[in-house]
């Protein structure tokens, strides 16, 4: 079969039913849960960290479980205080804190805070352990930390209550080499596809303290929270392309094994 | 302007997909395109969210007499200089000093933090189960999975101890290994492919939602 | 100066690092706080090595009209217009913004999605059960691909529901994950951590020098 054939397939397993949504139920995995269920379970007035420690490449899996997790700290009065160490995912990660802020009504520099972008991965993990305003002297939109309401008690990593990696590269596993021990942060992952599967070993040991899967964790996230997205809209879709992408496999191994026995 | 938005990023969009056709000047002007204002992204963003408050500030606020401990980052300061010592090939050496501060420092603050999360805690959680085990506190299937962690880890690291031949036992051994790894790697293909597809399905619902309007 | 400044600089700082961290003296927690500074300080330089790098390319490129030299220009334009709209006004400017969202983001998002069509591609044309280590990945694959969407459970319920397992599509997927997928990358993090720790010392005493690089 022509590759351009099975693109076509690709394609059209997408757009039907994209144009023609089905809604199967999302059964919740375990990791989804424990994340969901440790934000639940922190008084409110709790400070966590989120870093959007990815890029628009990774957009897909990543934004609608930021968007999840962002809905639900603050419908629980958890504060939040975003960054990235990833340059080029700066602005997209401003711009989602500011319109979930906004959907909730959550007030800049009391509810949350952006602080930005910082160069080093490591040494920004480091360093906010000794200060975090030694690091980010000023958010994103130039206000002093040290001055902003929420930030006023808020020196290092002990006043937070978890930290949540939203990851497309090996971040997570850094935070947890260099922060986790070190400093008693609790982390948990939000990551893609590609680097669910070595993630388990962390949240056997409880280093990491839940973990969302790609788009798979981002809708049973969304249907913890109840307010059904694109995960939810997204992982429907999913299911025709795995079908298809399973039939192919199926086909192409009963070809091979039919050119195999004819060869012998 | 949010329309144009919408136009441009479709039309960029659709140039790259040609390249599932065949390579043309679409794909070839989208992604040198791609590749300077992603640059360009990164250099705006590491001056004025690195350079500047990292470097430039601390430097200002010395040289005002507003804060004379600023004086002490001229060091750090000058050694981060060195980097452009790339642009000039008689004195392109000079990077060494600043990049051998930086692997010196990140060798050092890998050992004992690499050892203590990543060999400590990921043998501490290999062997737990035993203790539950031990207590009581684990069900028949549980000590069933236990085991066969054991089994799973010890047989992964033979297949990478290469200090001694794979013969007799160690050869079965590795091969055990082996049937881990491929699970491991066939798990990892799976979550790959939902995460590759998941990429796809975002930019055919931005083109046919927020570019067409066909989804309601 | 060349090579052993360098090369005394890694040791001092990778020294320091490792001992910082074994001892919580003030004295000793300052420094590890200077060297922190300092190489949160040094790092943001260090895009002046990508930028050369980018532009020494395209500049070679263009010198030497190799193919497709023109769209060397375009990187350009690119990089430019990014740099002369962020540098002066900042990240949060409106045009710079604009070009990120409608050109940046659609682009780096599509280009990762043509990944779905050549995975799937892969899969039909080069996933094959020719040995048992080939099937076990398939297999895994299949398993797990199917427990990630819901479809899968689907099926399971209604082509095993006579089975006193339900939604057993996503239940075996978890099982994957959590036992032979864990023992595998278990035993791989054990590895590569093993690795990190003797490079690292390797590099700190001054064995493996390659970040060096040529020349005296």
């Amino acid at each position: 079969m022509n590759r351009r054939i099975v693109f076509i397939l690709v394609a059209l397993a997408v757009i039907i039913p994209m144009l023609l949504p089905v809604s199967l139920p999302v059964s919740v995995s375990e990791p989804t849960q424990q994340l969901y269920d440790y934000i639940t379970a922190l008084p409110a007035g709790s400070t966590i960290m989120l870093a959007f420690d990815y890029g628009p490449a990774s957009l897909a899996e990543l934004n609608p479980m930021a968007r999840a997790v962002l809905r639900q700290c603050f419908d629980r009065d958890v504060r939040v205080i975003g960054f990235t160490l990833a340059a080029d995912g700066t602005t997209l990660a401003s711009t989602i804190m500011r319109e979930v802020a906004e959907e909730k009504g959550a007030v800049d520099g009391e509810d949350y805070v952006f602080l930005g972008f910082r160069p080093g991965g490591t040494q920004v993990m480091l360093g906010m352990g000794n200060s975090i305003s030694s690091v980010f002297e000023t958010d994103y939109s130039g206000n002093t930390t040290t001055e902003i309401p929420m930030m006023k008690e808020i020196t290092s990593y002990d006043e937070i209550a978890l930290l949540i990696d939203l990851a497309s590269g090996s971040t997570t596993e850094l935070w947890i080499i260099y922060t986790n021990v070190r400093y008693d942060l609790q982390i948990a992952a939000g990551v893609t596809g590609v680097i669910i599967s070595q993630m388990y070993p962390y949240l056997q040991t409880g280093q990491l303290v839940g973990l969302i899967p790609g788009i798979l964790g981002a809708a049973q996230y969304e249907r913890l929270i109840d307010v059904p997205a694109k995960g939810m809209l997204w992982i429907n879709i999913e299911s025709f392309v795995h079908l298809l992408i399973v039939l192919l496999v199926v086909i192409g191994n009963i070809i091979f094994f039919n050119q195999r026995r004819r060869e012998e | 302007m949010e329309l144009f938005g919408i136009w441009v990023a479709a039309l960029l969009t659709l140039c790259i997909y040609s390249f599932l056709y065949q390579d043309n000047p679409f794909y070839r002007f989208a992604e040198h395109l791609f590749v300077g204002i992603s640059v360009g992204y990164g250099i705006v963003l590491s001056i004025h969210q690195g350079l500047v408050p990292f470097a430039l500030k601390p430097l200002w606020a010395a040289l005002t007499g507003e804060s004379l401990s600023g004086l002490v980052k001229l060091i750090p300061i000058g050694v981060g200089l060195l980097f452009f010592a790339r642009l000039s090939p008689q004195h392109v050496w000079l990077i060494r000093y600043p990049i051998a501060i930086l692997i010196g420092f990140g060798a050092g603050i890998a050992i004992p933090n690499v050892l203590r999360a990543n060999i400590f805690e990921q043998t501490r959680g290999t062997i737990e189960p035993f203790a539950a085990m031990h207590a009581g506190t684990l069900s028949g299937f549980g000590v069933l999975e236990a085991i066969l962690m054991v089994a799973g880890v010890v047989c992964t690291l033979t297949y990478f101890f290469f200090s001694v031949e794979h013969r007799g036992p160690v050869k079965w051994l590795s091969k055990v290994g082996i049937a881990f790894l491929m699970i491991g790697f066939g798990s990892a293909f799976g979550n790959t492919v939902m995460g590759r597809v998941a990429l796809l399905i975002q930019r055919v619902d931005f083109l046919l939602g927020d570019w067409l309007n066909l989804i309601s | 100066m060349k090579r052993q400044v360098p090369l005394i600089l890694c040791f001092a700082f990778g020294i320091v690092m490792i001992l910082t961290q074994f001892s919580p003296h003030s004295f000793s927690q300052g420094i590890y706080e200077e060297v922190i500074s300092w190489t949160l300080i040094i790092s943001p330089f260090a895009l002046v090595l990508a930028t050369a790098t980018l532009i020494q390319t395209h500049v070679a490129r263009i010198q030497r009209r190799t193919d497709h030299w023109q769209y060397s220009f375009v990187v350009f334009a690119g990089l430019i217009t990014m740099v002369v709209i962020g540098v002066p006004f900042g990240p949060q400017h409106q045009a710079f913004e604009w070009l990120y969202t409608n050109i940046q983001v659609p682009m780096d998002a599509t280009m990762f999605s043509l990944l779905a069509f050549f995975i799937a591609s892969a899969a039909f044309r080069a996933f094959r059960a020719r040995t048992f280590e080939a099937s076990l990945l398939l297999i895994t694959a299949l398993i797990v691909m199917m427990g990630n969407v819901p479809v899968g459970d689907l099926i399971w319920n209604t082509v095993l529901g006579w089975l006193p397992l339900e939604d057993g599509a996503s239940k075996a997927r978890q099982w994957i994950l959590d036992n032979p997928n864990l023992s595998a990358r278990r035993g791989i993090i054990l590895g590569v951590s093993l690795g990190i720790i003797s490079q690292s010392i390797r590099i700190i005493l001054g064995i493996e020098r390659s970040y060096l690089g040529g020349g005296d």
